[in-house]
């Protein structure tokens, strides 16, 4: 999967936790979970746990920690499934 | 320096499923995993810690200007335990955090500050006084200082809560 196919990916997982729409409907790699979409922090675990289930991947906390963004996210991601 | 977080207990239930397999693990760490497992009732103990460290972070992140989501990197530990309320520590990195929780019937307050002391000198304030500083940091004006006193606010769902040192 490419980064843009890897974003598409992403958005049904992120979407039941926004509850910013409009800044949703302009997500970029530069939208940040929180600020942005406006997700409450208790959900972002959340994200990260869809995204290991629906990846099969696991993420570290050290990777956690950075969990703050699209662009991030999607580093994450790639990382993990080369690895595979 | 002031850090406060409020849990609505109504919209936790609504939004968060922290039974969830992988929940528990990703946030608490191994001490903080007991102090939930040992509880007659988890839920409140969950909801405890994470607002504990959620309020610790919030003077972190405006000390440092660093953000990070790393809530099991927040060591929490109780000094005091009732039913209605808890004070207790939360480490972070070489900072030591206090904190002082009011656990209601359908919420969980926590304020956290840096020195010890200022827990007794916690007021609550009402959003209109709240203004804002050059840099958007919120505050409120006090008469013969020109600084603003920072003031921390949390909202979730029915709930909002601001907090300064006084």
């Amino acid at each position: 999967m490419n980064r843009e196919e890897l974003i598409n990916a992403l958005k049904p997982i992120i979407a039941p936790y926004t509850t910013n729409e409009e800044a949703f409907g302009k997500l970029s790699e530069e939208t940040d979970f929180i600020h942005d979409l406006q997700i409450n922090s208790a959900n972002l675990v959340d994200i990260v746990l869809d995204i290991e289930e629906q990846f099969e991947i696991v993420i570290e906390n050290a990777d956690m920690e950075r969990m703050l963004n699209v662009r991030a996210a999607i580093d994450i991601i790639e990382t993990k499934l080369n690895e595979k | 320096m002031i850090g406060n977080d409020i849990v609505d207990l109504v919209q936790s239930r609504k939004d968060s499923n922290w039974r969830r397999r992988g929940f528990i693990t990703k946030i608490f760490n191994e001490n903080e995993q007991l102090l939930i497992a040992n509880s007659y009732d988890p839920e409140i103990v969950v909801w405890l810690l994470w607002s504990m460290k959620e309020a610790a972070y919030k003077i972190w992140n405006r000390e440092t200007g660093s953000r990070k989501y790393a809530p099991i990197a927040l060591l929490c530990s109780f000094v005091e335990r009732s039913c209605g309320s808890a004070v207790g520590e939360v480490i972070c990195e070489e900072n030591r955090y206090y904190t002082k929780t009011i656990v209601g019937p359908d919420f969980i307050h926590t304020t956290a500050v840096k020195v010890l002391d200022h827990l007794d000198h916690v007021v609550e304030l009402k959003r209109c006084q709240v203004v804002k500083d050059p840099l958007g940091l919120p505050g409120i004006a006090m008469e013969g200082r020109r600084e603003l006193l920072p003031v921390s606010i949390s909202n979730h769902g029915r709930f909002e809560k601001i907090v300064a040192v006084f």
